[in-house]
């Protein structure tokens, strides 16, 4: 049996929305089949109030076996550092965080707000939000760059915004299966398993993309959305065409761009007006390049893909 | 569009450029507002205004620049179709042919 602790921080509840929708395996399974016991979670736990406040301090004493601490959304510090944006409990969340971080086996943050600070933290951040152990790409965060767990990991990083239900609950299983050892961490904490391919890998569009053929609008069968419509799909680290989005799609298959959801940067350039769903260029050239792609490469990579791409690749080949 | 229609707008395009036709091949658009900018003159076109959306386009009917850029490498070429599948285009053109909303 695993204890797991659910909390929220500066948070939409989209990754607890995510996680309730997972499928293999499901919420569900993981009580009923992994021996996992949830001892709260904002919208499962049945304690109210002072309940709630004892079965955390319990937690931190040690008098409740900590095994997994979840943390979804930002760690607030708003106003002036002293975390009063967000109370939970009687006091700021961020001590809540602090200490029961300290007090448990494991400590898993979901989705964006809780790995690299996400929305929240963009500029010019008035809730002075930050992630766990990371701000963006800075290494630090609420918990500090030495942070490790009892167990000595660092923050396990599950991005997304929100994550995939299934990376959520495989990483659960396999923290509560004791087979936290077979997982390796990226630079940016995020199980390799998942976060080593690109959300390119298995996209239905790659010869498309190979042959330069663009997409021109969402929705679009054919073409890639690479070239116009600022897919970052070629860059983003995400197995979303590998895991399907419930089980059926993704996306990039749908049509629309891959945002880059699970990057340290996410949302890309702050949002600014026209940089959403547009590619960036420069003199023409897009700005953010396929990872380990460079310019002069990719100016003779396409002129000798577009020679050489076949009639039916500028056509929907996907017909009903 | 038929073929004989797209071969009669690709006959149209390269005599209006063979003949001189003055087009705006500067400023190139070196960011996405001022590339939105040239789509949105070009949405308030009459869609049959073939001749404007050339000038405001910046057509050339040869390689443009040092580095020789030309519709073949551009992402919105069609090679087979002969055709420019920016939507705010959406003309017949020719490989060796340029514009100023050329994007790689």
């Amino acid at each position: 049996m695993a204890n797991l602790l659910w909390l929220q921080g500066g948070a939409c509840s989209g990754n607890t929305m995510s996680f309730l929708n997972a499928e293999e395996p499901s919420a569900c399974d993981l009580v009923t089949d992994f021996g996992i016991n949830v001892l709260w979670h904002p919208s499962l736990g049945l304690e109210l109030g002072d309940n709630v406040k004892q079965l955390l301090q319990d937690c931190i004493s040690g008098k409740i076996p900590l095994d997994i601490f979840v943390f979804e959304g930002t760690v607030v510090n708003a106003p002036n550092g002293t975390g009063n944006w967000n109370r939970f409990c009687g006091r700021p969340m961020k001590d809540w965080v602090k200490e029961l971080s300290d007090a448990a086996a494991f400590v898993v943050a979901i989705g964006d707000c809780a790995t690299w600070g996400g929305i929240p933290a963009m500029a010019p951040n008035p809730s002075e939000s930050v992630g766990m152990q990371f701000l963006k790409r800075e290494k630090g965060g609420s918990l500090g760059t030495g942070f490790t767990s009892k167990a000595g990991l660092p923050v396990i990083n599950i991005p997304g915004c929100p994550a995939h239900p299934d990376w959520v609950t495989q990483i659960l299983v396999a923290v509560a299966s004791g087979r936290a050892g077979d997982l390796t961490l990226d630079e940016f904490h995020r199980p390799k398993t998942f976060f080593s391919s690109f959300t390119q890998t298995g996209c239905t569009r790659n010869m498309h993309f190979a042959y330069k053929v663009s997409a021109t609008e969402f929705g679009q069968r054919k073409g890639c959305l690479f070239y116009d419509l600022g897919c970052r799909g070629p860059m983003t680290h995400s197995p979303c065409n590998r895991v399907l989005w419930n089980r059926q799609s993704s996306k990039t298959r749908s049509g629309m761009p891959c945002m880059g959801c699970t990057e340290p940067e996410f949302p890309f350039y702050d949002l600014d007006p026209g940089t959403v769903f547009k590619t960036q260029t420069v003199m023409g050239v897009p700005k953010d390049m396929p990872t380990g792609v460079d310019k002069a490469g990719y100016i003779k990579l396409t002129g000798a893909a577009k020679a050489a791409a076949p009639a039916w690749a500028e056509q929907d080949i996907f017909v009903v | 569009m038929s073929m004989s229609e797209t071969d009669d707008v690709l006959n149209k395009i390269s005599t209006l450029l063979a003949s001189g036709l003055e087009t705006k091949t500067e400023p190139f658009p070196e960011t996405e507002k001022e590339f939105g900018e040239i789509l949105k003159e070009l949405r308030a076109l009459d869609p049959d205004d073939l001749k404007s959306k050339l000038v405001i386009g910046g057509f050339l009917n040869h390689p443009y620049g040092e580095e020789q850029y030309r519709c073949m490498e551009c992402m919105y070429y069609l090679v087979h179709r002969k055709w420019c599948d920016l939507p705010e285009l959406a003309v017949p053109v020719e490989a060796e042919w340029w514009c100023r909303l050329w994007r790689i």
